[in-house]
């Protein structure tokens, strides 16, 4: 696989964005669906769990930092990003040194409700307050009686973090956040879209590389200049013809989120068989966070946060991949039943047969390494591509 | 026609008042064969025992509840497997009275879709009903916790189940002071299961949606004087429910709720079923507020249907041992 440049770029960011966590006045440990613009706007240093959870798979720590979790009496059935977070946090450590203690807590359940007791769990740990952002899960049809709902909680908010940061909150100042909020998102959702030339100049390995920013960094001029250059590299690419493996036959789809500890394994499976990954739900899902230029930013943010993609019914699901499919124009796709994400996770068996293209469903987790049985993985595959 | 539900937050009382039954679905001593086919094998078996009891029986419709991330995915695998269904969107974060009342109003508009009529004075005589039926089985399990009774009352019309529990009053006797336990978990549908308590020594006390969560209520100080008012009374009721992990309450309301049920307990068993998540990310902050507190705990974990119940004898008589 050719390794994009932007990836060097990445790791030095995020760097920096780790060591800027350990010297913020205060912080907020935050979901990866809640809106961060109103942290951003409020000088808050928001702090990603989740995104540390994927950096320790990624290390292929996740298995030896869960037990410190599960060493507390926490279930090895439980999430594995909480797992191994709240495991660092017994651990008094991580990969990076673990993260800095929480001024506050942030959690929003449009991407699931295990957020909530994960950080109920934390809350009792650290002894800050919480603050749980609920959003009504979109079955069928958005209501204005949902929004309303979810508009009010996003003012109690504002009260909430201003009384425990003794700051006020500066409409200008959100204003600004939220439109480059929006810019960082459209040039990140252009990168995507470049998977869809022939041949692809991205595999979805490199989305998930290089994702860190639009979920961490959404809403600064860090996450504008980093997916300007990224989108340059990849139009570089398209112009020259050059491909993210070295021959792309198949074109497939991911859906879920990675497997993080076998990101090269599974990179380097595909290309061998001429397959390339070309995109995936997962990263796909934070193209969707244009909260819209309209007057009023709050009832803006309150419709794009409650329809994220998880947060929505399977029919509305399935809609989205098959759109997927045929921006990409696939051949298959490949679904991770992710012991970790059920929300995620249920449903896919419904999901499949919805689908315009044949796909194949394989048991992982998305951190803990434990669980990863390669024999059987890799017997699914195979057939898989055989038959396409 | 049975309508059936999942999760102690349903407003059967809506449901009964359009000439419904409510019928609480629990997972049965049928293996899990056909739901299998719908959902994966990480979900806990009262998801799937349900599911396999949707796909076997006769159910008009079926309603949930968000209440954990598989019950909000089982609605639609429920739809896609050919079921009538509703979801209400029970606020996750108790305290928005009037965002649950819209929902409500829109669940009667579903109601009247699948053929029931709600009316105000039909309203008010299932909420009079479920409330007589709730104190007796405050009255019974005073005397003596009969889970039976409890489990069985949530399938029958609520008249009968009300006579049912009427008949048992009058048999039940008062426990005799022995060492008590706190069962507290989510649900357990086999009586059995709490008989092996009995058995091994113990008088029981629950936390259960199976037990006392069901009937557990504060009920709110007003009179509904229209639909709408009634509305509000059902909001407010179910908010105040015996609070459940699944929810997010100010200042931690649950952990205190448990810990004043444990307090005249001697020993605390969670009987948790095998991937229930909101139970299993309290338990270790929990068992360690119980055990600060001298009370003996113990973990039982549980997948439906039941293959040994000898095994959970084991445990629970060696709990009794060191009591």
């Amino acid at each position: 696989m050719k390794r994009l440049r932007i990836s060097e770029k990445m790791r030095e960011l995020m760097t920096g964005y780790y060591m800027a966590g350990m010297q913020a006045e205060c912080n907020a440990w935050i979901t990866s669906g809640a809106p961060v613009e109103l942290l951003h706007a409020l000088d808050v240093y928001p702090v990603y769990p989740e995104n540390h959870g994927a950096l320790i798979g990624a290390t292929k720590l996740g298995g030896y930092y869960c037990e410190f979790a599960e060493k507390n009496g926490f279930s090895r059935d439980l999430c594995s990003y909480a797992r191994c977070d709240i495991g660092c946090v017994f651990a008094g450590t991580s990969p990076i040194g673990g993260l800095p203690k929480p001024t506050f807590l942030f959690a929003c359940n449009n991407i699931c409700n295990t957020v909530v007791k994960w950080y109920e769990v934390l809350s009792r740990i650290f002894k800050v307050p919480l603050f749980v952002l609920d959003m009504p899960f979109i079955r069928k049809e958005l209501k204005d009686c949902h929004l309303r709902y979810v508009e009010e909680q996003l003012y109690d908010f504002i009260s909430f973090a201003e009384r425990v940061t003794d700051r006020k909150l500066d409409d200008a100042k959100l204003r600004d956040v939220v439109l480059k909020s929006m810019e960082s998102v459209e040039l990140y959702s252009e990168c995507l879209r470049t998977a869809a030339n022939k041949p692809s100049p991205m595999t979805c390995f490199d989305a998930f590389v290089n994702m860190a920013p639009i979920v961490c960094l959404r809403g600064t001029d860090h996450a504008i200049s980093f997916y300007k250059e990224m989108k340059q590299e990849l139009d570089e690419r398209v112009k020259e013809g050059v491909s993210a493996i070295e021959r792309e036959e198949i074109r497939l789809l991911w859906d879920n989120i990675p497997v993080w500890y076998r990101l090269k394994w599974f990179g380097e499976f595909f290309e061998k068989r001429n397959a390339c990954l070309v995109a995936d739900t997962y990263t796909n899902a934070w193209s969707g966070f244009k909260v819209s230029r309209g007057e009023d930013v709050l009832s803006g943010m309150a419709e794009v946060y409650t329809v994220s993609y998880l947060n929505i019914g399977m029919e509305m699901t399935a809609e989205i991949i098959n759109k997927l499919i045929d921006l990409y124009d696939v051949d298959g796709v490949v679904m991770h039943s992710n012991r970790s994400c059920k929300p995620y996770s249920f449903g896919q068996y419904e999901i499949q047969k919805k689908l315009s293209v044949p796909s194949v469903i394989i048991e992982a987790d998305m951190v803990d390494e434990r669980v990863f049985s390669e024999a059987q993985v890799v017997t699914r595959l195979e057939a898989f591509l055989e038959m396409l | 026609m049975k309508v059936g539900y999942l999760c102690t937050f349903t407003p059967k009382e809506l449901i009964h008042s359009a000439g419904f039954l409510p019928y609480r679905v629990f997972a049965t001593d049928r293996p899990i064969n056909l739901a299998s086919a719908y959902i994966q094998s990480y979900s806990c078996s009262q998801a799937r025992g349900s599911l396999e009891c949707a796909l076997q029986d006769d159910f008009h419709a079926f309603v949930f509840t968000r209440c954990c991330d598989t019950l909000m995915r089982l609605t639609d695998i429920f739809e896609f497997a050919g079921k009538r269904v509703c979801n209400i969107e029970f606020p996750t974060k108790i305290g928005n009275v009037e965002y649950y009342v819209q929902e409500l109003r829109d669940f009667i508009e579903v109601l009247r879709e699948w053929g029931g009529e709600v009316n105000f004075e039909r309203l008010m005589e299932s909420l009079k009903l479920y409330r007589k039926l709730e104190e007796k089985l405050k009255q019974l399990f005073a005397l003596s916790p009969d889970y039976e009774t409890a489990i069985k009352v949530q399938q029958i019309e609520v008249r009968d189940a009300i006579k049912l529990v009427d008949e048992k009053i009058r048999t039940a006797k008062k426990e005799k002071e022995k060492p008590k336990v706190l069962i507290t978990g989510s649900v357990c549908p086999y009586p059995k299961v709490y008989e092996i308590f009995r058995e091994a020594g113990f008088s029981v006390k629950d936390d259960l949606c199976t037990g006392s969560r069901f009937f557990e209520y504060s009920y709110p100080d007003f009179e509904p004087v229209d639909l709408d008012s009634a509305l509000k009374f059902i909001a407010e009721k179910y908010m105040n429910k015996s609070p459940c992990p699944t929810k997010h309450y100010e200042k931690d309301k649950r952990f205190e709720y448990v810990l004043k049920l444990a307090e005249d307990c001697d020993a605390v068993v969670f009987l948790l079923v095998k991937f229930c998540d909101p139970h299993f990310f309290d338990y270790p902050q929990l068992r360690e507020r119980l055990e600060g507190m001298g009370k003996k705990v113990a973990l039982i974990e549980l997948e439906f249907p039941v293959v040994s119940f000898e095994q959970i004898r084991t445990r629970v008589e060696a709990l009794r041992e060191v009591i």
